[in-house]
This record gives structure tokens, C-alpha cells and sequence, in this order.
């Protein structure tokens, strides 16, 4: 029995529209590749490519800076990739940055903690142990709480994570 | 090391303090306290604890502020951390984006360990490569000083690769803090963002 459902990629396009996002910054992902290519074809929040996840979490502080309020879109092996710069910037310089993470590979039959693939079994503890707050997108259910799980990062001023549980379609 | 001429963090700074006006300035590493004693205004903003992020930083705060002019005082160990961010600065291609990068040949902070491949390694090259607008090295201050003008004038991320010395200047380790502290960019960005909305 799954778990999770996949969302379509317009209604999380319009939770993000909803949510006062300004421009996306991204490292492509696969599990979020529809939701990608609407954003490209809509030409608007801007879609700003990153060669990596570090660059990506610096680029969205320095747009907090120039006053917009980025989305960072990623792959959860990017989140484990970028720990450094997410800790520096996100954690101890208290910039609100939202995270998209697409939990690539995941069993959909299982929750993520139980799953037998290290890349989606690890993704809520490392979020733990960081003390950054996420939410579970499980299907078309769960979308409003991106919404809200932005409004959290800019009110805590910090990192907030939208796990995105099955692959966008 | 590369033998050739060499530029003092001295003199390379005292050529950019004397075109600052209304640029963001985003410094990292040995050159973050001399710019700050020398020019520093309420449009600077550090790089420290995300290693090799100065020019990334730097370029979000070009994109969102594109009237904004951005330079970036960068080293070469740093860079090397995030090398990549050359071609996402090229992709981005900020109109008015100077990104100094201090080629002294080593990690000044950390002992002056010798940077890889020093004495072949051309930043220059790389960025040329990655895309930027123009990249143009310099070993002695006079070329840089009479390059510099035209070069900010250019319509496109510039690189500016400096062959200066070492500094010697190693890292002050701070000492441990009895209770939790909150980080200097923690307090400092919010202050920047408020200079540049009332901008």
C-alpha cells in the first residue's frame, strides 16, 4: 500500500506562486524533473541553475540580501552535499531559506526512515541533528504545507525543509 | 610558487578603496579586516564559515539588485573550494560583477600550505573557459591600476586574477564562548538589506 502520491507539478507551481516565493534556485533533480520544466516553461519565479548545492544556498542568501525571498530546490543528496554551507549560512547566519528536497529512489511504500536506500533513510535525521524543521509533502494533501513551511523559515529566520515524498509528475 | 612579480595585499587593495563608491563588497579570508580598515562601509558584507562562497553570495545579491554594482574580494584557496562557481557566475552573467581573486599561492590562513598545481594553475584561464565577460591577470599594481577603470565599465562578470604575496597572517582561532553566541553574519546581512531597500 503506498505511502505517498505523487503531485502534480501545476499545484506545487501554485503553492510556490501562492507562497510569496520570488525566484527559484536549483540544482536539477530528477524526482522534482516535472516541476522543473514548468517553472523553465513559465519563465517566471526566475529559474537560477547552480553547478552545486553550496553555491545554490549562497546564491539564495545573497538574494535574501538584495530583498527577495528564494526557494532552494534540490535532490536530497545535494542536502548532504551542501551541509557545510547550509550550516554557515542557514543555521548560524540565520538566513530563511525554504528547501524544495526531492527524496529521489524512495520506497513509496514505506516512510522515509524505513526505507532501504541511505540517501532517503538519512534525510530526516541529518535535518534533525541540524534542528531544521521539515515537512513531509506525501501527496496532493499535503501541499498547502508549503506554503506554510515557507512562512516558518522567514518567521524563525533559518532553514526550513519540504521534503518532497514521491516523484512530481 | 610561481616566481614571477608580486603584487602586495597592500597595494591591490588601495587600488580598489580608491574607485569605492556605492558597491556591494563582499571580502573573504586575509583580505576581510585590511579592506574593512581601508574602505569599508556599510555596503560590505564578509565570507566567513561557508568556505569558497564569497563569489556565490556575491552573485545572489547581483541578480536580486542588478543596479547594484558587486565585487568580490576572493582568494585562491577559495576559490578552489568552489570552483563550479565560476561557470554559475558565466550562466548567471551579472552586469556588473568585479571578482578580484588574490592568486598569493597558498593558504595564508592555515600555515601557507602551497594552493594545487600553483605555478601552472591560471584563474584566468579558468574563468576565460567558464565564460565570463573578460578576465585579465596582473603581477604589478601600475598595469592593475591603469586596467582597473575600463574594466569596471565592462557589461559582464570580470575577473581580475592579482599575483600577490603571502601575507603570513595566520588564523586567530577564537577562543570558546561559555554560553551560545549568535554568528557576526547573523547581525551584519539584515543591516546591508536595510541599507540597499532604503537605496
Amino acid at each position: 500500500m503506498p505511502l505517498a502520491q505523487s503531485i502534480p507539478a501545476a499545484m506545487l507551481y501554485d503553492a510556490i506562486l501562492d507562497a510569496g516565493i520570488t525566484d527559484i534556485v536549483a540544482v536539477p533533480d530528477t524526482h522534482q524533473r516535472s516541476l522543473i520544466e514548468l517553472i523553465v516553461e513559465r519563465g517566471t519565479p526566475p529559474f537560477i541553475q547552480a553547478a552545486t548545492e553550496d553555491e545554490a544556498i549562497a546564491i539564495a542568501a545573497g538574494m535574501i540580501i538584495g530583498g527577495r525571498r528564494p526557494l532552494l530546490q534540490i535532490q536530497h543528496a545535494g542536502l548532504y552535499a551542501c551541509v557545510n554551507n547550509l550550516r554557515g549560512l542557514g543555521i548560524d547566519a540565520e538566513f530563511p531559506i525554504p528547501m524544495l528536497i526531492g527524496l529521489l529512489g524512495r520506497d513509496v511504500t514505506r516512510t522515509p526512515r524505513d526505507n532501504h536506500d541511505s540517501m532517503v533513510r538519512y534525510a530526516e535525521p541529518l535535518l534533525d541533528t541540524l534542528e531544521i524543521p521539515h515537512v513531509l509533502l506525501d501527496g496532493p494533501d499535503d501541499v498547502e504545507r508549503l506554503g506554510e513551511a515557507c512562512r516558518q523559515a522567514w518567521e524563525r529566520s533559518g532553514p526550513v525543509a519540504i521534503l518532497v515524498g514521491a516523484a512530481t509528475i | 610558487m610561481n616566481d614571477g612579480p608580486r603584487i602586495s595585499l597592500d597595494s591591490a587593495l588601495t587600488t580598489l578603496a580608491r574607485r569605492r563608491e556605492q558597491q556591494v563588497v563582499v571580502a573573504t579570508m586575509t583580505a576581510l579586516a585590511p579592506w574593512r580598515a581601508k574602505a569599508g562601509t556599510d555596503r560590505d558584507i564578509g565570507c566567513v564559515g561557508f568556505m569558497g562562497g564569497a563569489s556565490t553570495f556575491g552573485l545572489g545579491i547581483a541578480l536580486a539588485r542588478p543596479d547594484v554594482p558587486v565585487w568580490i574580494i576572493d582568494g585562491d584557496g577559495s576559490l578552489m573550494m568552489q570552483l563550479g562557481s565560476l561557470v554559475t557566475i558565466a550562466n548567471a552573467a551579472p552586469r556588473r560583477f568585479l571578482h578580484v581573486v588574490l592568486h598569493n599561492g597558498v593558504y595564508d590562513t592555515s600555515g601557507a600550505q602551497p594552493i594545487l598545481v600553483e605555478g601552472t594553475v591560471s584563474f584566468t584561464g579558468l574563468a576565460e573557459a567558464a565564460g565570463y565577460a573578460r578576465a585579465v591577470r596582473f603581477d604589478n599594481v601600475e598595469s592593475f591600476d591603469a586596467a582597473l577603470d575600463e574594466l569596471l565599465e565592462v557589461d559582464g562578470p570580470v575577473l581580475v586574477e592579482l599575483m600577490t604575496q603571502a601575507t603570513g597572517a595566520g588564523y586567530v582561532t577564537p577562543a570558546p564562548t561559555e554560553t551560545r553566541q549568535r554568528h557576526a553574519l547573523a547581525l551584519a546581512w539584515p543591516a546591508l538589506r536595510d541599507a540597499l531597500a532604503g537605496a
